[in-house]
């Protein structure tokens, strides 16, 4: 019933970063701004 | 040279906050939050003040060869984000 | 080595204490902004005092909350607001307080300028002044000025200037932009909610729904450096790139609202005995109302998807915000009224007018009368 939006993504990028995006998914490592979180205003 | 081999301490500006999970660290100045995953990565960013390198940490904390790519690069990261600086002396 | 639970879910679940959270100190306000989240304009009888302010940084400190959001009303209007401003940042507490400007002096701005744990922010809602003081009152738009130059020029550089988005100032992303980068600021944009005084505008001021997706557009081509405080998850539901954050409710989970009185809130969107989880004058304080308290324990708890759990943007969007919900009477478990796919909008047609939860609590100040003189 709901229709997919309208693609935002960029075009994909060259192999080699994809690797880097394999590496991101399992580091050890999260950052976020102490502003990223709702409910502070 | 590898982020391993060099010697390492928190920045002054940031606050470690342990987490069943692993850790918070805040960052004063840059306002930045990391996530430490994993309490052994905890027990690694703890020990590198007093190490002489990021690698003796490492073995302290019982990280072996399998893993240590994973922590090279998490460390690497937080060092990136300011929230390691080297360390001189 | 396998990371088994996604770190947005360590946070859905709540954390021993809050990352960091708003503590409203004070009701009174000399402004009466129409979309005001708090009702603010009285100071209340009952508000903390000194002493006990201090007792709750104490705990804060204990808990290890990494900074506090300090707004009100108009915090700087408390003679004790630069008293408890030292002793956060001493007992290491970071802070940044939200503020009209009245009283951000060239003084004042000296000082931030040269304290390393606080920060400002700036409310602003035009990048016009005619934009600007429709909301927030005649000579506001000049007393924000004001104060952004007196920071700029004691080099204070990156404080805040935070808009909350609406119908009519939603023309001005550019200006804002401008204006921040002029003044050396970083851009804030927020979510209009319908709580406190805004519920009477909302109709009036929430952007339309060509607005948000604009809004949402603009955030990804321009947004880099502009903050929002996360408050526009539930854009997440058109599916294309996420905005920068948790995308996920905090409230109740890792951060809250501490009110003047000292009640515990679950955000300060939500201030209503539904979202209401205790006081810091309770036994325990505030660390037993935040690990122990009912409402946070069931916020923690697994959310029914409901009428939403079908939509292939649910896990996205996680059904959008509970106060947006709340004060526009559709139930929890259901769309948002901001719902990117429309289905807000059709739950809102039936809800019956005037059916809407009001907040508890209301510090406005009663409207002025006009004069009028007349001729005997």
């Amino acid at each position: 019933m709901d229709q997919p939006p309208a693609s935002t993504a960029p075009e994909t990028a060259p192999p080699a970063d994809e690797d880097e995006e394999l590496l991101e998914e399992d580091l050890l490592v999260e950052d976020v701004s102490i502003d990223g979180m709702c409910g502070v205003y | 040279m590898s982020v391993l081999d060099q010697a390492w301490e928190l920045a002054p500006q940031v606050s470690v906050r342990p987490e069943p999970f692993g850790a918070l660290l805040y960052h004063f100045g840059t306002r930045r939050l990391s996530f430490l995953k994993d309490r052994r990565l905890l027990a690694v960013v703890e020990a590198l003040g007093d190490a002489p390198s990021a690698r003796h940490a490492c073995a302290g904390a019982g990280i072996g060869p399998s893993d240590i790519g994973a922590y090279e690069r998490a460390l690497a990261r937080l060092a990136a984000t300011d929230m390691l600086r080297e360390r001189t002396a | 080595m396998s990371v088994a639970v996604p770190l947005v879910e360590h946070f859905a679940r709540g954390l021993d204490a809050p990352i960091c959270l708003t503590w409203e100190l004070t009701y009174a306000c000399n402004l009466a902004c129409r979309h005001c989240l708090s009702s603010s304009g009285r100071r209340d009888p009952a508000e903390l005092s000194t002493a006990e302010a201090r007792a709750v940084i104490d705990e804060l400190e204990r808990m290890q909350v990494f900074y506090v959001n300090i707004g009100g009303g108009e915090p700087t209007i408390r003679p004790d607001f630069w008293e408890l401003v030292d002793y956060a940042t001493a007992h290491h507490v970071g802070v940044k307080f939200s503020t009209n400007g009245v009283r951000v002096t060239p003084e004042v701005a000296e000082r931030l300028a040269q304290s390393d744990y606080v920060d400002v922010q700036i409310s602003l809602d035009g990048a016009t002044a005619d934009v600007n003081d429709a909301v927030r009152g005649e000579g506001s738009f000049a007393a924000a000025i004001r104060a952004m130059e007196h920071l700029a020029a004691a080099g204070f550089s990156g404080f805040k200037v935070s808009v909350v988005c609406t119908r009519h100032n939603f023309p001005q992303l550019d200006s804002f932009q401008a204006l921040a980068d002029r003044y050396g600021a970083q851009l804030r944009l927020t979510r209009l909610r319908p709580s406190g005084r805004g519920a009477d505008v909302w109709d009036e001021l929430h952007p339309t729904a060509a607005q948000q997706r604009e809004l949402y557009d603009w955030l990804l081509a321009h947004g880099e450096n502009v903050l929002t405080g996360d408050s526009f998850f539930h854009l997440a539901g058109y599916g294309g790139d996420a905005l920068p954050g948790l995308n996920l409710c905090g409230a109740g989970r890792v951060v809250c609202l501490i009110d003047p009185v000292g009640d515990v809130y679950a955000c300060p969107f939500a201030i209503h005995d539904a979202f209401r989880a205790g006081n810091v004058r309770d036994d325990g304080g505030f660390a037993a109302v935040w690990r122990a308290s009912e409402l946070f324990r069931t916020l923690r708890g697994p959310q029914a998807g409901g009428a939403c759990a079908a939509c292939s943007a649910y896990d996205a969007c996680r059904g959008g915000c509970m106060a947006a919900k709340f004060f526009t009477g559709l139930p929890l478990d259901g769309p948002d009224p901001e719902c990117v796919k429309g289905f807000g909008a059709v739950r809102l047609a039936a809800v019956e007018p005037g059916s809407a939860p009001r907040p508890s609590l209301d510090h406005s100040r009663p409207a002025a009368v006009p004069v009028t003189i007349g001729r005997r």
